[in-house]
């Protein structure tokens, strides 16, 4: 196995202080290495989406270290925060985030153009990674004109700009039917294999589970599990 | 519908900015009239400044002399006192000195055909010298002014003045005066109007003496220093001023706008106009960025620097400050040729228009701070709520 892509070391969250205080994330190790797709399994409330912002330098800790491609992120101010997310991670959101004024594949090229890509390529990459996940005939449809499964399609495009080594997504099923839900996760679980890229996917849905290579469970902002999974479809 | 390999002129945050604007079209709209508005405003109070200060000093920028000899503690060329005409002998005794010419100008009474008076400025000019001539003629010759009685006047003040063509005859100060032509666009900034007639008619009316006047209008002979010739005339003849023709010109723009206050009361609309352009432009441009801060907060989240979000704001300024500007100077021009038949006249150069564009782009990027920074303190992990 390869040097871990990412590496927690203790890592804690504490929102708030005093009487209100609430540790979100507690004594947190764990290291997310490349081909991979994870699965983050745990109650509502658990500290889910707070780890993936910890993984996704959105979140410096309160306790412990994070170590991202060999970057330990303590001393970084938020740009340097922003430039390695730039540089390393894609983010796919439960609600899309699309930019609703800018058409399919602009979506993707605003991303492009944030990696410095120059704008006379903009169009044909875009293009490319639309193409890549069965979307290139809607290049030029605005999000409101797309059903979910294929905004969340764009979304993945976009976070697949530039090629991110850790690709995080939260809920990226929660707000597709069952099979759509399928078929995307089953995109990212290619994508980690094909492209050589961690996959962090944090979801409550069991049918994303046989695409997972590995399951990690959160309760109360604790590890609890952390297994290899046996049926995976690798 | 465009197909999918189609390119857009616009990538970046050139497309966003522009996106973020077009797609709320009223709020746009609200936004370019404002930035509009505010050109206006500041264009026709500048446009006016500028059209007062060029009245004020339009004989003295039409002269041909290089000095102008004044009665002592004259302020304005509008109102002045006497000066004997041995002056002009001591004056052509200077070296340096080429040709001395006579003007004059004095208010007078002025009674239409059918009653009533008004106030005028009579200008006594020296038909064989061109140190000054009524210019844009647009009737008569100044030639007719040879004869007995003549005066030329402007068209701007006809109505005023009870005349409508020439031949018309009234009385300056109880005696008879008969209209021989016309200029066009010769404003007063005191409101009597310009009456030109000779400098030997010119001291009839007045009563003064043969021998006196109001100006003397110096030329250099070639290669002269008119500063050197300026202190030896001082000297030379004493208890005058002697000015250089330029400044002459800037005293009187500064006498009249700074003494009436018309000066600070223009520049004042003006800073307004300017005020409500910032308003208008932050707040639009305000609301537009809190209704898009989830989109803000999405690009900071996939690793845009601060200042991707900043150019996105500095462009949608940009694109309303040009679209408004061209706009408000459109507006601007109008007035302009509205005024250019009116008694106030609304005059805007060239570099005025590139004041006004400074203006525009500053009222803009000012306007768009307040959004800058509101998105300094946004929080790229809302991305997940
Ligand atoms: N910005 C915040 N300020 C204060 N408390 C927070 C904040 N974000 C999360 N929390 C709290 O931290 C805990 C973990 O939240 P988190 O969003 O990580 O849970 P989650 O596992 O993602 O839950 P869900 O499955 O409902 O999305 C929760 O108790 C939550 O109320
Ligand atoms: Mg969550």
């Amino acid at each position: 196995m390869s040097t871990p892509l990412l590496r927690l070391e203790g890592v804690g969250v504490t929102y708030g202080s005093g009487a209100t205080a609430l540790a979100a994330l507690v004594g947190i190790s764990l290291e997310i290495s490349a081909g991979e797709v994870t699965l983050l399994l745990g109650p509502s409330g658990s500290g889910k989406t707070t780890l993936l912002q910890v993984m996704g330098c959105l979140l410096r800790p309160g306790q412990g270290r994070v170590v991202l491609d060999g970057r330990p992120l303590e001393t970084l101010g938020a740009e340097a925060l922003a430039a390695l997310r730039l540089a390393h991670v894609g983010f796919v959101f439960q609600h899309y985030n699309l930019f609703p004024t800018l058409r399919a594949w602009e979506n993707v090229a605003v991303a492009l153009d944030l990696k410095q890509v120059p704008r006379n390529r903009q169009n044909a990459q875009a293009m490319h990674l639309l193409d890549k996940l069965g979307m290139g005939d809607r290049a030029s449809h605005f999000p409101a004109e797309l059903s979910g499964g294929q905004k969340q399609r764009v979304a993945i495009a976009r976070a697949l700009a530039g090629s991110p080594n850790l690709i995080l997504a939260d809920e990226p099923t929660a707000a597709l039917d069952g099979k759509t839900g399928q078929g995307v996760v089953a995109t990212l679980h290619d994508l980690a294999h094909r492209e050589n890229c961690a996959v962090v996917i944090v979801s409550h849905d069991p049918r994303v589970e046989p695409f997972a290579d590995r399951v990690l469970h959160l309760e109360d902002g604790r590890l609890t599990d952390d297994r290899r999974a046996a049926g995976n479809q690798a | 519908m465009t197909g999918p390999g189609i390119r857009t002129p616009l990538l970046g945050t050139s497309l966003l900015a522009w996106r973020n604007l077009s797609h709320d079209r009223a709020r746009f709209i609200v936004t370019l009239i404002g930035v509009g508005f505010s050109v206006l405003l500041m264009g026709v109070e500048l446009g006016l400044l500028v059209g007062f200060a060029r009245t004020t000093s339009g004989l003295v920028d039409h002269s041909r002399a290089d000095l102008w000899i004044a009665p002592a503690g004259t302020t304005n060329v509008d109102i002045a006192g006497r000066l004997d005409e041995r002056r002009r002998f001591q004056a052509l005794a200077v070296p340096g000195v080429a040709t001395v010419g006579k003007l004059m100008l004095q208010f007078g009474f002025w009674k239409k055909p059918d009653g009533g008076n008004e106030s005028v400025s009579l200008v006594g000019i020296e038909l064989d010298s061109d140190k000054l001539q009524p210019w844009n003629l647009v009737e008569g010759r100044v030639a007719d002014l040879q004869q007995q009685d003549a005066v030329i006047i402007d068209r701007l003040y006809a109505d005023k003045l009870g005349v409508h063509a020439i031949g018309d005859t009234v009385e300056i100060n109880s005696r008879r005066a008969r209209i021989v032509g016309f200029t066009e666009g010769l404003r007063t900034f005191t409101q009597s109007p310009y009456v030109w007639m000779t400098h030997r008619n010119a001291l009839v009316y007045p009563n003064y003496r043969p021998d006196q006047t109001t100006y003397l209008l110096v030329s250099l002979k070639p290669g002269a220093d008119a500063g050197q010739v300026r202190r030896a005339l001082r000297e030379r003849l004493g208890r005058v001023d002697v000015w250089h023709r330029a400044d002459f010109a800037r005293q009187a723009q500064k006498y009249w706008l700074i003494t009436t206050g018309a000066g600070s009361a223009l520049l004042l609309s003006a800073l307004l106009g300017l005020v409500v352009g910032i308003v208008i432009v932050g707040q639009t441009l305000y609301a537009t960025t809190v209704d898009r801060l989830p989109e803000y907060a999405t690009l900071r989240a996939i690793g845009a620097p601060a200042a991707y979000l900043n150019r996105v704001i500095l462009k949608q300024a940009a694109i309303s400050a040009a679209f408004g500007f061209g706009l408000g100077t459109l507006a601007v021009y109008v007035i302009v040729a509205i005024t250019s038949y009116g008694n106030v006249a609304v005059i805007v150069p060239f570099w005025l228009v590139l004041v006004l564009a400074a203006l525009t782009i500053f009222m803009c990027m000012f306007g768009a701070l307040i959004s800058i920074r509101r998105l300094v303190r946004i929080d790229p992990t809302s991305v997940f709520a």
